[in-house]
């Protein structure tokens, strides 16, 4: 196989995770999320020869990425509510620069995961596990959809608090 | 500032803002970096929690066409399962094993091996994987516009419509050659016709409805999409010439599909620019459809040049045609109405 396709696969899966958070960040539907992550898979396999290794790949796999994500929203989602073309752009930025750090943290996510409990793990599962919005999570659990959302508002400070104190206590 | 940031990012993510909230939105993360930092941090969280919940739940399937989870595994708490495609494979998690690393980058390569190297066994897999390819990419694209040509007719022997007087005849079908077809997405098409004067016979719809605009008489109207496809080939198996993604989508199960090796302009063989590939497709026994589709695509792009449809049953005829795609540009949000394609003295009639 070709070497620079070798390295991009390779730099592909490390710059994976980031791409997919800003993919998420402006699609929002995961089941979207995962068809819009395999044409950029797709594309910047089919554009490894203009990749130059000098730059950086996140940055150029978010430019891709870009693309991709406006394409989409083009063609699916033109009544939808959606950021407009300078958020987007200024997000993309956002990721590339701060994304190795943010990216450690998350590191805790599963243990801090484990803690929760009851109502708000059972919140979470139908979120995420099930891909459900509050107001379909409202309709499984007996409360209003502003009260499932709230509530999973709350799980996500939670979880970003745990995940701080982790980092304290792994720096000291 | 009356809102409180945090609560406006998780309405976002959770796709409850309204148009208002959503503009608080855009001017707070455009505000400083720290507020798109926030941002971006609170969408890591949102995508990589998705990823954890789906791996603890352990009903992650990797789907590949034809390929179900199976319902008796499924957790019988939860109607809808996640299904983990093949980008999601290559998802990397920083507590996941090297071993899984190692497997992701395995999976990767294969696929890239299919879709470079795909001959012997792999080709009928490689057609499956370019076939949806190509169309993602139609579904992406911007509205396409396509050239009709009429390369071969083959008649059927006629009955000679004994019984029928002329008054219960079909008016005779408008040609399909040398017509222009323009589609966007699923159910947006407008198919321009010469008739043997030389008028426009336009048929067409927005998604909404479908219509009829003849060179003469009232513009007709109707909710039912399909209304007025019947006369453009295909539509009786699926494959309507009107709805180039519906087309295709059927192709997978009705066809067995074959990559051929790449064309380049300069005979070069490599992978570059204005590279070409051909997905053909023969019809399985059993299924109707044309006999075989050709479809000739960009390899870099995966965007569809040329559609030819070998012995395609129109009426008791085969037909032989070719679509060319001549023109892929956003056409405006009023294009597919008919109130585009006649003047405004016209007489309309819903039906």
């Amino acid at each position: 196989m070709d070497e620079r396709i070798l390295l991009v696969t390779r730099q592909w899966a490390l710059a994976q995770p980031v791409v997919s958070a800003f993919v998420t960040s402006v699609v929002r539907d995961f089941a979207d999320r995962d068809d819009v992550l395999q044409e950029i898979a797709v594309a910047i396999i089919q554009s490894s020869h203009r990749y130059d290794p000098e730059r950086s790949f996140v940055g150029w796999a978010l430019g891709i990425a870009q693309n991709q994500v406006k394409s989409y929203l083009r063609a699916k989602h033109r009544n939808r509510l959606v950021f407009n073309d300078e958020v987007i752009a200024l997000v993309s930025d956002t990721f590339q620069s701060e994304s190795p750090d943010e990216m450690h943290k998350l590191e805790f996510l599963n243990e801090c995961l484990e803690k929760l409990e009851g109502r708000s793990k059972q919140l979470c599962e139908l979120r995420y596990a099930n891909d459900l919005k509050p107001a379909a999570i409202a309709q499984k659990v007996q409360m209003s959809a502003n009260a499932v959302a709230k509530a999973l508002q709350r799980i996500r400070d939670q979880l970003r608090a745990c995940i701080q104190s982790k980092i304290i206590t792994e720096r000291a | 500032m009356s809102f409180d940031p945090q609560e406006l990012i998780d309405g976002y993510l959770d796709d409850r803002l309204s148009p208002n909230e959503l503009e608080q939105l855009e001017t707070w993360i455009q505000e400083c970096p720290q507020n798109a930092r926030e941002f971006a941090s609170a969408a890591m969280l949102h995508d990589r929690l998705r990823d954890e919940q789906v791996a603890r739940s352990g009903i992650a399937r990797f789907v590949v066409d034809g390929c179900k989870p199976n319902p008796a595994e499924q957790d019988s708490e939860f109607e809808s399962t996640p299904k983990v495609r093949i980008a999601s494979i290559w998802r990397w998690n920083g507590l996941r094993s090297i071993a899984t690393a190692a497997s992701v980058l395995a999976t990767a390569a294969g696929l890239l091996i299919i879709l470079w190297n795909g001959f012997g066994d792999s080709v009928a897999v490689a057609g499956v994987v370019e076939l949806n390819r190509l169309i993602a990419t139609s579904v992406l694209s911007f509205d396409q516009t396509y050239q009709i040509d009429v390369e071969d007719v083959a008649l059927a022997r006629r009955r000679g419509g004994r019984g029928r007087d002329a008054s219960q005849m079909r008016p005779p079908k408008p040609p399909m050659d040398a017509a222009i077809l323009h589609v966007r997405g699923q159910s947006n098409f407008v198919l321009i016709r010469k008739t043997v004067d030389g008028a426009d016979f336009v048929t067409g719809s927005n998604g909404r409805s479908s219509w009829a605009a003849r060179p003469d008489g009232p513009v007709r109207v109707s909710s039912d999409l399909s209304r007025f496809n019947r006369d453009v080939p295909g539509h009786e198996f699926h494959m309507p010439l009107s709805n180039i993604n519906e087309g295709l989508s059927q192709m997978r199960v009705a066809y067995d599909l074959h990559v051929l090796p790449i064309e380049n302009p300069d005979g070069d063989v490599s992978f570059g620019e204005g590279a070409s590939r051909l997905l053909v497709a023969v019809k399985k026994k059993g299924y109707p459809g044309p006999r075989r589709v050709e479809i000739t695509y960009s390899v870099s792009s995966g965007h569809i040049e040329q559609l030819r449809f070998i012995e395609m049953p129109y009426g008791p005829d085969r037909l032989t045609l070719r679509l060319t795609l001549v023109e892929e540009r956003d056409l405006g949000p009023d294009f597919f109405d008919h109130s585009s394609h006649h003047t405004s003295d016209r007489t309309v009639i819903e039906e």
